[in-house]
C-alpha cells in the first residue's frame, strides 16, 4: 500500500521511462489497451456534442429573441449614454475617458434623485446605476453602500455652499453688497445649507443614523469640521488664538442642533427652525458679549481692589518707608 | 507487497473494462491527429500543449480528457466535496454571493455550474431581498393616509409591470454535471427561474451583453485557454456587468502550504478512491490546482481582458481566493 502512494505523490512528470514496477505494469497495460482497441476517430463524440451544441444554442435564441424587447432597452440607454469608452486601461486620464473615481461619483449623483423613493441605500444606488445603463451590478464597487452615498452627499451640498459663499464674498470685494454682520452672516449661511436637506427631509433621519456608524464618523466628521471652518473662513474669522476653537465648536453646536430640530419640523417652510436658529445664534452673540463684559467688568473690580488695598495700607501707615 | 499487487491488478482490470478510460497521451500517442470539428475555427498544430495535472497534452486533447473525468465525478460530486474540504466550500460559496449582493431584476450566468450550487445560492438570496423589500414597502404604507392608499391601488391596476424577475442560467460544457444539478433543482423544488444550458466556456451558445452577472467557481482552471474564457465573459456581460471567479489559489504563509501540499497530495486523492473510487480524477483536480496562476497574475490576466476594478479577496488564507472585476 504505502509503495502505491508513494509513487503517486511524487509529481506524475511525463517521464517514459517508467522506472518503477508499478509504473511499468501500468505503462504495459495501457499499450495492451492501445493495441487491443482500434483508436476512435473523434469525429462521432464531437458531432455528437456539436448538435447538442446547435440545437441549444438555437434554443438560447429564441429565447434571446423574445427577450430581445427587454435586451433593446439598455442598448437604447447606452446609446444615449455620452461618449464614456473605456479603451485604454493604463490611459485612464485621458481627456474624454472617465476615471473609475468620476464614473462612481455620476452613479451616485443619479441615485440621489431615487433617494425619495428607496432611502439611503443600495436599491436607490442600483436604480441610479440603471438609468446610467450600467447593470445593477456595478453596485458592487461601493464597499460601504448606503454611507457612500450620503458622504457623497454631504460632499456635493458643502461644495455647492462654499461656491455660495465664494460669490457673495466676491460682490463684497467689488463693492456691490454690502457685508453682513457676523450673525447675520451666519445665519444665512446655516440656512442656506440646511435648506440644501429638504428635498430629502424625510428619509434624513435614516441618513443620519448612517452617519453615526463607527465605520462612517471619521469621515463624517471630517465633513463637518470643513463645513464649519468654511463658513467661518467667509465670515471674516482669521483669529489664531484660542478663539478659533471657541468659535467653531460653538457653530458646530449650533448646527447640529439645528438640524435635528428640522427633521421633526413640520411648520410651513421650516419656519420654526429658522426661528430656533436665530435665537441660538442670538445666545451666541449674547455670550460673546457678556463674557467681554464679564472680564472687563473682573478686570476693573480687581483693580478697584488693588486701589483699596493700597489706600488701606497708606492709611495704615504700613507703606511708608523708613 | 501483496496488498500492493491486488490493488495494482484490480486498477489494471478496471481500467482495461474501461470504467476509467485514460487516453494515449504524450510521446507515445499517436501523432499526427488533426483538429476536430466544433474548435475548427481554433486549428491547432501539434506542438501546442498545455498541462493536465503536471501531464503535458497536446491542447486538442485537454478538453476531451477534462471531459471525462467530470463525467466519472457527476454522481458523487457533492459529496466529494464536502470530504474533501470538510464543509468548507459551502461557506465559500456563501462569502462569493455576500460579495456578490445581487439586486432583485438581476440575470446571472454560472458557468461551469454543474451541480448548480452557485444559481440556487443566488435564487435564495434573491428571494429572501424580495421579502425583505415587501415588508419595506408594507410597513412605510402603514401609516399613509387614505388619499395615499388609493393611490397605490389605482397604480397597481394601472398595469405596471411588476419588478423584474431574476434569473439564473447554469451553463457546463459537461451534461452529467448537468444532470446531477437538475435533478438537486427537482428534489429542492427549485426550479423556477433557472436554466440549464450545455455550452463551452471558450465559446459561449449566448448573445452579446445578457448577463449582470458572470460567475464561475472553481471551474476556469479546467479551460484549456483561459483568456478566451475571459474574452467570452467580457462579451456576455451587459455594460457594469460584473466577472467574479471563485478558485483554488496559492496559500502564502508557508505552514500553512506545507499543511496544505501534505493534505492534497496524499489525503484527497485516497479519499477520492474510498468514496468515489477514482483516484486519477481526484489527482487531476489537486495537481490541476497547482498548475493555475497565482492571484497576481490571475487579476493581471482579468485586467488585461478589459475588466476594470479588478479586486481579490483571499479566502482560508489563499487556499481560494474571489476575483471580481467590472465591464464599464
Amino acid at each position: 500500500m504505502s509503495l502505491v502512494i508513494e509513487a503517486v505523490a511524487a509529481p506524475t512528470a511525463t517521464n517514459p521511462k517508467c522506472s518503477s514496477l508499478r509504473r511499468g505494469f501500468h505503462c504495459a497495460a495501457l499499450r495492451l489497451q492501445d493495441e487491443s482497441k482500434p483508436y476512435k476517430p473523434p469525429t462521432s463524440s464531437s458531432t455528437t456534442y456539436h448538435e447538442h451544441y446547435q440545437a441549444h444554442s438555437t434554443e438560447q435564441d429564441t429565447t434571446a429573441a423574445s427577450q430581445g424587447g427587454a435586451a433593446a432597452d439598455p442598448a437604447e440607454e447606452e446609446a444615449s449614454r455620452p461618449n464614456t469608452s473605456y479603451q485604454d486601461q493604463s490611459g485612464e486620464q485621458g481627456e474624454e475617458y472617465e476615471t473609475e473615481e468620476q464614473l462612481q461619483a455620476r452613479i451616485l449623483a443619479a441615485a440621489l434623485e431615487f433617494v425619495p423613493q428607496h432611502g439611503w441605500s443600495m436599491v436607490a444606488i442600483a436604480a441610479g446605476a440603471e438609468t446610467l445603463g450600467l447593470s445593477s451590478a456595478s453596485t458592487g464597487m461601493f464597499y460601504n453602500g448606503a454611507g457612500d452615498l450620503v458622504l457623497h452627499f454631504i460632499a456635493q451640498c458643502n461644495s455647492q455652499l462654499t461656491e455660495i459663499l465664494a460669490e457673495q464674498h466676491k460682490h463684497v470685494q467689488l463693492g456691490q453688497a454690502e457685508p453682513k454682520k457676523t450673525a447675520d452672516f451666519l445665519r444665512d449661511a446655516v440656512e442656506t445649507r440646511l435648506r440644501m436637506y429638504i428635498p430629502y427631509i424625510e428619509t434624513w433621519p435614516q441618513a443620519m443614523s448612517i452617519l453615526l456608524l463607527p465605520h462612517n464618523i471619521p469621515d463624517s466628521l471630517k465633513h463637518l469640521s470643513t463645513l464649519v471652518d468654511d463658513i467661518w473662513f467667509y465670515a471674516g474669522d482669521r483669529s489664531t488664538d484660542m478663539n478659533w476653537y471657541t468659535k467653531r465648536a460653538a457653530l458646530t453646536g449650533i448646527y447640529n442642533t439645528t438640524e435635528l430640530v428640522m427633521v421633526q419640523d413640520s411648520s410651513p417652510d421650516f419656519q420654526d427652525t429658522w426661528n430656533f436658529l436665530d435665537n441660538r445664534i442670538q445666545d451666541v452673540v449674547n455670550m460673546a458679549t457678556t463674557a467681554k463684559q464679564a472680564q472687563a467688568t473682573g478686570e476693573a473690580v480687581v483693580q478697584g481692589l488693588m486701589g483699596a488695598a493700597v489706600t488701606l495700607k497708606n492709611l495704615t501707615g504700613m507703606n511708608q518707608r523708613r | 507487497m501483496a496488498a500492493s499487487v491486488r490493488l495494482l491488478v484490480r486498477r489494471v482490470t478496471r481500467l482495461s473494462h474501461g470504467h476509467v478510460t485514460v487516453c494515449p497521451s504524450g510521446p507515445s500517442g499517436p501523432s499526427g491527429r488533426c483538429c476536430w470539428a466544433p474548435s475548427s475555427c481554433r486549428c491547432f498544430s501539434d506542438d501546442r500543449n498545455t498541462h493536465f495535472g503536471f501531464e503535458t497534452v497536446p491542447e486538442a486533447e485537454k478538453a476531451k480528457r477534462v471531459y471525462k473525468v467530470f463525467e466519472n465525478v457527476a454522481q458523487n460530486y457533492d459529496v466529494m466535496n464536502d470530504a474533501m474540504s470538510l464543509g468548507i466550500h459551502r461557506l465559500w460559496k456563501d462569502t462569493l454571493l455576500h460579495v456578490m449582493n445581487p439586486q432583485p431584476g438581476a440575470r446571472l450566468l454560472d458557468v461551469a455550474g454543474g451541480t448548480g450550487d452557485i444559481a440556487f445560492r443566488f435564487l435564495e438570496y434573491i428571494r429572501s431581498q424580495r421579502e425583505r423589500q415587501r415588508r419595506h414597502v408594507a410597513r412605510s404604507m402603514q401609516a399613509l393616509s387614505w388619499k395615499d392608499i388609493s393611490d397605490v391601488y389605482a397604480a397597481r391596476e394601472g398595469g405596471e409591470d411588476g419588478p423584474r424577475e431574476s434569473r439564473a442560467v447554469v451553463c457546463d460544457i459537461n451534461k452529467e454535471m448537468l444532470k446531477v444539478g437538475k435533478q438537486k433543482a427537482d428534489s429542492m423544488d427549485m426550479s423556477a427561474g433557472l436554466s440549464w444550458v450545455v455550452g463551452d466556456a471558450e465559446e459561449l451558445p449566448f448573445d452579446d451583453e445578457q448577463f449582470d452577472i458572470y460567475t464561475v467557481a472553481f471551474g476556469i482552471r479546467n479551460v484549456t485557454h483561459i483568456d478566451q474564457a475571459l474574452q467570452e465573459a467580457l462579451r456576455v456581460l451587459k455594460p457594469g456587468g460584473r466577472f467574479m471567479c471563485l478558485e483554488f489559489s496559492k496559500v502564502r504563509d508557508p505552514v500553512l502550504a506545507r499543511l496544505y501540499d501534505t493534505y492534497s497530495f496524499k489525503i484527497i486523492p485516497v479519499l477520492g478512491e474510498v468514496i468515489a473510487g477514482d483516484w486519477k480524477s481526484y489527482q487531476y483536480l489537486v495537481e490541476s490546482i497547482r498548475r493555475f496562476p497565482d492571484q497576481e497574475e490571475f487579476k493581471r490576466m482579468i485586467e488585461d481582458t478589459g475588466f476594470y476594478c479588478v479586486r481579490y479577496h483571499n479566502l482560508t488564507g489563499g487556499v481560494v481566493a474571489l476575483h471580481s472585476g467590472y465591464k464599464l
